[in-house]
């Protein structure tokens, strides 16, 4: 009744089904796994279906030739992936689905490569029938892993050496790349073998370089940067983070279309607004709307732009400094920046300055006598 | 012989009758589009007539759209003429096919550099035009602009040389002297609105977290009408705004007025228990600059609290305005607004700057919107429906006042002027 095909894709299903409810029993219900292999299972149910209605394509078993099957790497990679797959279940998720993932592709190789193997008594038209068939996905999927590996491992090697060191790396790198193409592109005789030694060899120095420098861990200031968490916190008063960059938002004003851009400059602050033709004292923004406020510092020193948020903030609401873990706080500020470098502060008034108890101000630590107003009808 | 009756039509004759009728229809509706496009075009009351110019800044864009129409209009009507043209000469007759040539290099040469030309000539134009739209440095006047479902808020920043020296926060309409260069600053509290008031210039987004000018400049006193132009939710149809431009007498007068300190209602007035149940009802989106509550202290409203976009309109000197709920409704009824939109540019100051008053009040409308305001403008305004907003209101919500408090809030909004 079912010939090998349908048996096999029948078995398939049955097994699809038994990982499902596995999975739903021991790991996790309504979770993305479970939705993948359902869609295995119904992918499964539909064509084993399809191969029973067309009755394995009316193929008949011939009896074959042993010495055109070739030695296959397929059952032992699919038995690594059910180990994955098994070991997922008890011990993490990500076992768990990159075991199906192993499994699919191995039995995906498995069968066709059977399949092409009784395919005709020619053996090098069987081959080029698996390759047909498989190219198309094999190809586009080593490429991808390759290219990931090697970008993970240039990454970890750019993490690994100094900024300065790193420059010279791209700068090395992008030279070497640009030396061979313009070799190959001059020299289109050259030898592919030779073109495809360069290729594996620059993969594989990559490579190497990428697990030295996972090996090495990050350099010193990321590595204090990390452990310093300065991402998560802000000071307005004297500076307690050691590592920020202090130009990341050097162009931003030119994005953001700023309420106000407040200069430091000679020891005077004050507000530069688009319509007003003088710089301004006062900066009127609307209340309960988040405003962008740049900050350009030409002083000497490092300074950083203060913003008081008021005595009456929104009951309930969530300040930026409160999100930082500055509860007690009722201003916020920019980074301290250097001479010539500008930064952007977003700032939400909830409260109009009547119900304030002191102005708002935008103010500089360090500059006296010097305030921008910050008035919200 | 085969005789058919008198009312029995053979299926050619049905089939011609047929293609007639459809004939006529397809007649009739393109005389219909025609009438309606003409009549449309004869219509008097269109304060929206973007053919209008009012202002310098509005000039500048007809005067850029007049010859362009007129030329592409030209280019239309040849390139109509010679295409019905060659349908016509050149109709399937049964004739033999024409000898088939490929390519007429002199030809495609002058059609492909002849409009080439004419678009560097209109760029040209169109580029001056823009840039002279987009100059701030020659502002005399600069207001704020803030947009929200479904609003529009003005606040006038501190500017000493028009007497202004505390903010002024007002919404509806747009007050602004006349013959002035006035800069909009515009920007958003929740999803992108576009500001366009036609007879004085194009049009501006405003944007949530930006900042976008806009130049407004009105030739004479008078009030023009504009839309919002940003599909911005389920109002959006009734987003309006009016800009009203006041001799610069006038225009210091109105700032006077506006910087006024708050009257206090009368005590043992209808209006003074009007203003406790705003104190009760209104105050927690409504702000009244100055208003105390019995203890002393000054009533801060809390819209940040009970509005998603975070804001709800100042109704300090509500009854200056002639307009409320985003001047979808009009605070004064049909015959004093007749009365101030069609005075003449001496009278409208005067006219303007009276307000409303008991005998001028929209009363019917003002009742409905206080009675149940999503019944007469569609809001999202169900707090038990909002778990996207955390409960928190687009627009005004129903608050269920009962008719004797809506007495007591009319008389008292119209103390506020």
């Amino acid at each position: 009744m079912f010939k090998v095909g349908s048996k096999l894709f029948l078995g398939l299903t049955g097994f699809a089904a038994l990982t499902l409810v596995a999975y739903l029993i021991f790991v996790e219900r309504l979770a993305l796994g479970g939705v993948a292999l359902s869609v295995v299972f119904a992918v499964l149910v539909g064509l084993s279906a399809v191969i029973i209605m067309i009755n394995d394509g009316d193929s008949e078993v011939q009896p074959r030739d042993v010495s055109l099957v070739r030695a296959s790497m397929w059952p032992l990679v699919t038995v690594v992936g059910f180990v994955l797959l098994i070991l997922g279940l008890v011990v993490a998720q990500v076992y768990f689905i990159f075991g199906i993932v192993v499994v699919l592709a191995a039995l995906t190789e498995w069968l066709v490569q059977a399949w092409s193997e009784s395919a005709s008594d020619d053996a090098a038209h069987n081959e080029s029938a698996r390759r047909r068939l498989l190219h198309p996905i094999e190809f586009p999927v080593i490429a991808t892993l390759g290219l990931g590996v090697i970008i993970f491992a240039f990454s970890r090697i750019m993490l690994a050496i100094s900024k300065s060191a790193g420059a010279v790396a791209f700068i090395v790198l992008s030279s070497l790349v640009l030396l061979v193409g313009a070799i190959v592109a001059l020299r289109p005789a050259l030898k592919s073998a030779l073109v495809s030694g360069i290729c594996v060899a620059g993969a594989v120095g990559i490579v190497v370089g990428g697990i030295a420098g996972q090996g090495a861990g990050l350099r010193t200031e990321l590595a204090e940067a990390a452990a310093e968490g300065h991402f998560l916190h802000r000071e307005c008063g004297e500076e307690k983070s050691k590592y920020f960059d202090k130009k990341a938002m050097k162009t931003i004003s030119l994005r953001t279309n700023p309420v106000a851009i407040v200069e430091l400059r000679g020891g005077v602050l004050s507000a530069i607004m688009t319509g007003f033709n003088e710089p301004q004292k006062i900066v009127s923004v609307p209340r309960g709307n988040p405003v962008t406020f740049i900050f350009r510092n030409f002083d000497d020193a490092e300074r950083r732009m203060v913003a008081s948020l008021g005595t009456a903030m929104a009951a309930g609401a969530e300040t930026s400094t409160e999100k930082e873990g500055h509860s007690d706080s009722n201003e916020t500020c920019t980074q301290l920046i250097p001479q010539g470098a500008e930064q952007a502060l977003t700032v939400t008034y909830a409260k109009p300055s009547i119900a304030q108890e002191d102005p708002l101000t935008l103010t500089v630590p360090g500059v006296t006598g010097q305030a921008i107003e910050v008035v919200v009808p | 012989m085969n005789h058919r009756s008198s009312n029995e039509t053979p299926a050619v004759g049905r089939l011609s009758v047929a293609r007639v009728k459809a004939r006529r229809f397809g007649q009739c509706a393109l005389v219909a589009t025609g009438a309606i496009a003409l009549l449309g075009s004869c219509a008097t009351n269109a304060p929206q007539d973007t053919w209008q110019p009012k202002g310098p800044n509005a000039k500048m864009i007809d005067d850029l759209q007049q010859p362009v129409f007129a030329v592409a209009g030209i280019i239309g009507i040849i390139v109509s003429v010679a295409v019905a043209y060659v349908i016509w000469r050149y109709k399937d007759r049964g004739q033999p096919i024409p000898e088939q040539t490929h390519g007429k290099p002199a030809l495609e040469i002058t059609l492909t550099v002849i409009p080439a030309l004419i678009l560097a000539v209109v760029g040209v134009f169109t580029f001056r035009v823009i840039f002279d739209l987009a100059r701030t440095d020659d502002t005399q006047l600069v207001i704020n602009v803030t947009g929200q479902q479904w609003w529009w808020e003005y606040d006038y920043p501190v500017q000493n040389e028009w007497g202004i020296t505390q903010p002024i926060i007002s919404s509806g309409q747009l007050v602004m002297p006349a013959g002035t260069k006035v800069l909009l600053r515009e920007t958003s509290r929740d999803v992108i609105h576009s500001y366009w008031i036609p007879a004085l210039n194009g049009k501006r987004d405003a944007v949530p977290g930006r900042i976008h000018t806009l130049r407004l400049e009105a030739d004479e006193p008078g009030i023009y009408a504009g839309q919002c132009t940003e599909f911005c939710g389920l109002s959006h149809a009734n987003m309006r705004m009016e800009a009203v431009a006041l001799s610069k007498e006038d225009f210091a007068r109105w700032i006077a007025n506006q910087q006024a300190a708050y009257q206090a209602p009368a005590e043992g007035t209808l209006a003074k228990e009007g203003e406790a149940v705003f104190l009760n009802q209104c105050v927690r989106c409504h702000q009244v600059d100055g208003l105390k509550r019995p203890d002393g202290t000054l009533a801060i409203a809390a819209p940040d609290e009970n509005v998603w976009s975070g804001a709800a309109p100042n109704l300090t000197k509500l009854m200056t305005r002639n307009t409320f709920a985003g001047a979808m409704f009009d605070l004064l009824r049909d015959a004093c607004r007749d009365d101030v939109w069609k005075a003449d540019s001496a009278e409208f100051g005067v006219k303007y700057l009276a307000g409303v008053d008991e005998a001028c009040l929209n009363v019917n409308d003002l009742r409905a919107w206080l009675r149940n305001a999503p019944e007469v403008k569609p809001m999202y305004a169900n707090p038990a429906l909002l778990t996207e907003t955390n409960g928190k209101y687009r627009g005004m919500p129903n608050l269920g006042l009962s008719e004797s408090d809506i007495d007591k809030l009319v008389a008292y909004l119209l103390t506020l002027k």
